[in-house]
């Protein structure tokens, strides 16, 4: 079945891991996932100013894609993206000006052919009609966890994952969110049905750090230290996320936190489609697992592909 | 939606019927605001001549190569603004045309051979990549019919081989640049990208690395020594009477005497 799926830009360059690792799995799910044409960056960050409409011009014409293309649906692997997109829909569709406003400046868009130097003009309205999924959402709404559960062909029953949910896929409340944001249970009722062992820590909700990272590198690693030793005190194995930014602070910066904070031995960090086509039996090969800082191939028991790397 | 093809730029013979005989119709153009009348046929570069201004910048080839001569006009009752290479665009009556010749950009100094073909490094070195909001003014500024908002965003995510494929037409007039809301230099991100390309991504041409190596064996040596040798009367003969490829020759059309052809 084809199913629109948005990527987003750091998932083609910084996380191809999160990128292959969603199309391995849903094609062991049966889904062959379709990218709009001609998508770009969905702008990271949903602006919050009211008057900062263009904004939304980027999300918007990537869901009027959608729409173009026939979709009713689009789906992301990226925390990141799916706020924008999803927070995008909400505005559309709750305030008739701005959809006004963004369909009188998209209309005016023109796409040129590259070989043909044939001009698209005079776009078509977007209605507002794409639902905006998280993958998560897209398997416990329109998959069913039975399904998945039936797929299953590696057996994770001696693993631990603690599920990081971050900020970007529960909040603002009520809005966006996958669940709800105080005490949420769809990742949890997801890692039960690929049949790895759940850890509950109080840490799941908060916040990495995110763009810290860059401009106080040291707070960031600070926070996603306390995030893996709350995991760890746990019991977890591992750590499952969704996010490209909680990924690069869990994970690519346990160097700086093992630097700071001796006792620290490591963790390692999956994306949850990393641990779903893992579970679903896809090849350890194309789900990008040497790009992470933590090895995560020992738990997993590649053993010998982890030997191969080092 | 619809598809428009390409604009043909000359309209030059619809506008040229009308005057009096042998003479040619004449159309208002303002520049910078001040009416002229200037003959129909005309570029706007050469109307611009044509009313009295000499340029001296901002007329480079004069063949839509060089990209010196971007311009922007708008016509009256209509919003949009249209741009176009002022060598290459014929005037149209009512024009309100202004040139802009340069426009200054941001451009990152680089050894190219130190980097990697990667997003993170025109990230690196041009961070305000990540500013674009995806607007698409940029590729409705574009005189040369490049989809700029396109291979920016295959820039901003890591794809810089297909960022300089969909840059290749650009002739660097800036008028993305000069129109872009987040101040990106659109087209040295994407001179970088065709770089990145060609120093890192492309293969190698090997049989250019075989022709140099022909050339090293002496392959064409006898026969410079023997043109060295000849008399000026002799050299011009032989010149005028040498072989040549016709006009609309076969794609494999090869000449009688093949001694210096080197076949693969």
């Amino acid at each position: 079945m084809k199913l629109h799926y948005y990527p987003g830009c750091t998932l083609k360059e910084k996380t191809t891991n999160l990128d292959e690792s969603t199309y391995a799995a849903m094609k062991m799910l049966g889904y062959e996932l379709v990218e709009p044409e001609n998508w770009t960056c969905c702008g990271a960050e949903f602006p919050l100013n009211e008057e900062k409409i263009v904004g939304l011009a980027a999300p918007a014409r990537i869901l009027r894609q959608v729409e173009m293309e026939g979709g009713d649906k689009v789906v992301t692997a990226c925390a990141f993206c799916f706020n924008v997109l999803k927070q995008t829909h909400i505005a559309l569709l709750n305030d008739p000006l701005k959809q006004k406003r963004i369909n009188a400046y998209l209309k005016d868009d023109i796409r040129i052919d590259p070989v043909t130097k044939e001009r698209t003009t005079d776009f078509p309205e977007y209605r507002g009609d794409v639902q905006v999924l998280h993958l998560l959402e897209f398997i416990q709404k329109e998959i069913g966890y039975e399904k998945v559960r039936s797929l299953i062909r590696r057996d994770l029953g001696n693993l631990r994952a603690a599920p990081y949910y971050g900020c970007r896929l529960l909040r603002p409340k009520g809005e966006t969110g996958i669940d709800e944001p105080d005490d949420p249970s769809i990742f949890e009722e997801f890692l039960e049905s690929i049949g790895i062992g759940v850890v509950d820590f109080p840490f799941k909700q908060e916040c990495c750090g995110s763009y810290l990272s860059v401009s106080l590198p040291d707070a960031a690693s600070e926070v996603s230290y306390r995030i893996l030793r709350s995991a760890k005190l746990n019991g977890a194995d591992m750590v499952v996320l969704s996010c490209p930014l909680c990924y690069y602070n869990l994970d690519r910066r346990q160097d700086r936190i093992r630097e700071k904070f001796l006792e620290f031995t490591g963790m390692p960090v999956l994306f949850f489609t990393q641990i779903l086509a893992w579970a679903l039996g896809v090849e350890a090969e194309i789900l990008g697992l040497d790009q992470h800082f933590f090895d995560p191939r020992p738990v997993l028991g590649i053993t010998d592909k982890a030997e191969v790397a080092s | 939606m619809s598809k428009i093809p390409v604009e043909v730029k000359d309209k030059s013979s619809k506008k040229k019927t009308g005057g009096p005989a042998g003479t040619e119709a004449m159309v208002p153009i303002f520049v910078m605001g001040k009416r002229y009348e200037v003959p129909a046929s005309l570029t706007i570069q050469k109307a611009l001549e044509y009313a009295g201004y000499q340029l001296v910048r901002g007329c480079g080839c004069r063949g839509g190569i060089c990209g010196a001569c971007g311009t922007v006009y708008r016509f009256p009752g209509s919003y949009r603004i249209e741009v176009g290479l002022a060598c290459q665009t014929v005037v149209e009556p009512d024009m309100y045309i202004t040139q802009i010749p340069f426009f200054p950009a941001n451009k990152a100094v680089y050894d190219i051979e130190k980097l990697e073909p990667t997003g993170s490094t025109v990230a690196a070195l041009y961070p305000e990549i990540f500013k674009c909001v995806g607007c698409g003014t940029c590729t409705r500024s574009c005189p040369m019919d490049i989809d700029v908002m396109e291979y920016i965003s295959r820039a901003i995510r890591g794809d810089v081989a297909g960022a300089a494929e969909l840059s290749f037409d650009c002739v660097m007039c800036g008028l993305c640049s000069a129109r872009c809301p987040a101040e990106e230099a659109q087209y040295n991100i994407g001179i970088l990208c065709r770089r990145l390309y060609g120093r890192h991504i492309a293969p190698r041409a090997k049989h250019v690395n075989k022709v140099v190596d022909l050339i090293e064996k002496g392959k064409f040596q006898k026969g410079l020594e023997k043109l060295k040798r000849m008399k000026m009367a002799e050299l011009k003969k032989i010149y005028n009477e040498r072989e040549i490829e016709p006009d609309m020759a076969e794609e494999y059309w090869e000449p009688e005497d093949k001694t210096f052809i080197i076949v693969e």
